[in-house]
């Protein structure tokens, strides 16, 4: 398959059905589909893996910030030369969004990176434990976004922990 | 002991000590007897927040910053984010420092394929390849030590091009090198296929299939092992790539046997492509100029790695700072396969499985906080953090005071 037809498979996969979804090609390899409704985000990605271009490359969080009190996730999925990118919206506060690891194993690891970066709430994982930040991280403290003001962790740290008695 | 389920699982920790490369990770692996059933991974004892770090940093101060994401492949990530900038900034760098760019990759390559097969061998018990392998591996590193003057970190890119050139006495130095490494590198290659008591620890472990490379993302030459076609540099060819293709090295077998020819492979492919470069080096400018702000936009750069694809998304606001940057490194694409074939295998073989995808665990966990020595003078008993310039100060210092 060469790019071009990567796309246009591509396109027809998101615009199957009567959905709301719309793509458009931002580069020559490079198709932009914004999913308007969360409920169309699992069938697209199980679409592209049923047509062999299910290679998801990276989910990549933005915080829009406080002003916009959006966030948006970003699925590429990057068969050969060209990338597909899920756009997908969501609020800053109490955000949810559906698990792909039943369709694609290597999300997990991206999500669970989502979820505790970001303070995106990911359903359906097989671990939902936190994969890169430390145990005694706080709680509510998201060190992605853009407001995230590190002298919380100070604040958090436990007072015993570098006493030199604590130490000998 | 009740006979419940509980007790008849054990789980056996493993890490976040060294348990493969000497770089910190955890697993917990549950057995029964001697075969995993179930396998679990914890990963951030290296997270250093390089993400977070790049929002505060201007444009060319973030080339040094993602240089360290990785000791071993240092090169690429300074490479790619040199490209995204120049695509960003609709910019591209002239042929010869494509070219150059390309040649420290695939020394790069070369390094880090050396220092793997040192690694496994090792896990392996075999520390007499071990010891050669890395021996040989510093023939390398004198050579990139020549021509950037660092070992590791190479600092070879700008953004809009290239540090330094390579003259024809370095081109002369770095044929000898490789000359020599093709030579011992064929004796490698038949080590591995022929020694029984090494094939005993590869042959038929840790088998990937096709289908299950494909649908667990697995990259690089893990990937490539288990015949997925999936090397940026034939699929989507990036600067000199273009001029110079690369024949992708494939086997069918998917086990760890498979890993080992694979890489040794793509060595001879990164000896032969060095020397077309240096012997076609195109004449012209090291650099271009590159504005201080670059336009707003978003944009991803995906390389070749030694390890497999290596994921850049860059996001502008068009000033002299990035809105966004999201590092996706091979490893934690790998990390899935591992976490999955290590089920059914004898729990001794996990080692191998794991040093198998050569993890880096730096790459995979991405500002590192130091503490003044005043020994808890915060209230909250903690010493207090160091700000740049005293830590800047207190380099100088510790310098002058050698």
């Amino acid at each position: 398959m060469n790019t071009e037809e990567i796309l246009t498979i591509a396109e027809q996969v998101v615009s199957a059905w009567d959905w709301t979804s719309e793509s458009v090609r931002t580069r020559p390899n490079q198709l932009d589909v914004k999913v308007t409704s969360l409920a169309e985000l699992h069938p697209a990605v199980v679409g592209l893996r049923v047509k062999r271009l299910g290679f998801l490359s990276a989910i990549v969080g933005l915080d829009l910030g406080p002003e916009a009190n959006e966030m948006e996730v970003l699925y590429y999925f990057c068969p050969g030369d060209a990338a597909i990118v899920l756009r997908v919206r969501v609020p800053r506060q109490g955000a949810t969004l559906p698990s792909l690891s039943d369709v694609i194993p290597s999300a997990e690891v991206f999500e669970r990176e989502l979820s505790e970066m970001f303070g995106i709430q990911i359903t359906g994982l097989r671990n939902p434990q936190r994969l890169y930040l430390p145990d005694d991280w706080p709680d509510d403290t998201y060190p992605l976004r853009k407001d995230f003001d590190p002298s919380v962790l100070l604040a958090a740290a436990p007072a015993a922990e570098n006493t030199p008695s604590e130490r000998n | 002991m009740p006979d419940t389920a509980a007790s008849k699982r054990f789980t056996v920790p493993i890490g976040p000590q060294h348990p493969a490369l000497k770089e910190p990770g955890h697993f917990e692996f549950t057995v029964d007897g001697e075969i995993v059933t179930n396998a679990y991974v914890r990963l951030g004892y290296a997270h250093r927040g390089i993400e977070k770090a790049a929002e505060s940093r201007n444009w060319v101060q973030n080339l040094y910053l993602l240089e360290r994401v990785c000791g071993i492949c240092s090169h690429i990530h300074g490479f790619a984010y040199s490209l995204a900038v120049e695509r960003l900034a609709n910019i591209e760098a002239p042929p010869r420092a494509q070219a150059i760019r390309v040649i420290v990759a695939e020394l790069e390559r070369i390094h880090s394929h050396l220092l793997w097969m040192g690694v496994s061998a090792h896990e392996a018990g075999f520390d007499t390849l071990f010891m050669y392998s890395w021996r040989d591996r510093e023939t390398i590193m004198d050579v990139l030590e020549g021509l950037t003057g660092n070992r590791v970190n190479y600092s070879a890119n700008v953004l809009g091009g290239v540090k330094f050139d390579v003259t024809p006495t370095q081109a002369d130095i770095i044929r000898k090198g490789l000359t020599f490494l093709e030579e011992r590198t064929k004796h490698y290659l038949d080590v591995i296929m022929h020694d029984t008591m090494f094939l005993q620890r590869t042959r038929g472990i840790g088998v990937m299939t096709r289908s299950q490379a494909e649908v667990m993302g697995a990259l690089g030459p893990t990937a490539r092992a288990s015949n997925v076609q999936r090397d940026l540099r034939v699929e989507a060819p990036y600067a000199a790539y273009k001029d110079f293709p690369v024949q992708m090295v494939l086997d069918t077998r998917g086990d760890l046997e498979a890993r080992f020819e694979v890489r040794i492979n793509e060595l001879f492919e990164s000896y032969r492509l060095i020397n077309q470069i240096l012997d076609n080096l195109p004449e012209g400018e090291l650099n271009v100029r590159v504005p201080r702000r670059i336009p707003a936009g978003e944009m991803i750069v995906r390389l070749e790695a030694p390890r497999g694809e290596v994921f850049y998304f860059i996001k502008s606001n068009g000033t002299d700072k990035l809105e966004r940057l999201k590092v996706r490194t091979p490893t934690i694409c790998n990390m899935t396969s591992v976490v999955r074939l290590s089920v059914g295998h004898q729990l001794a073989d996990v080692p191998m499985i794991l040093a198998g995808i050569d993890p880096c665990f730096s790459c995979n966990d991405r500002t590192v906080q130091i503490r003044q020595a005043d020994g808890g003078a915060q209230p909250n008993g903690l010493s207090s953090l160091m700000s740049w310039e005293e830590l800047r100060q207190y380099a100088i210092r510790k310098y002058e005071a050698r």
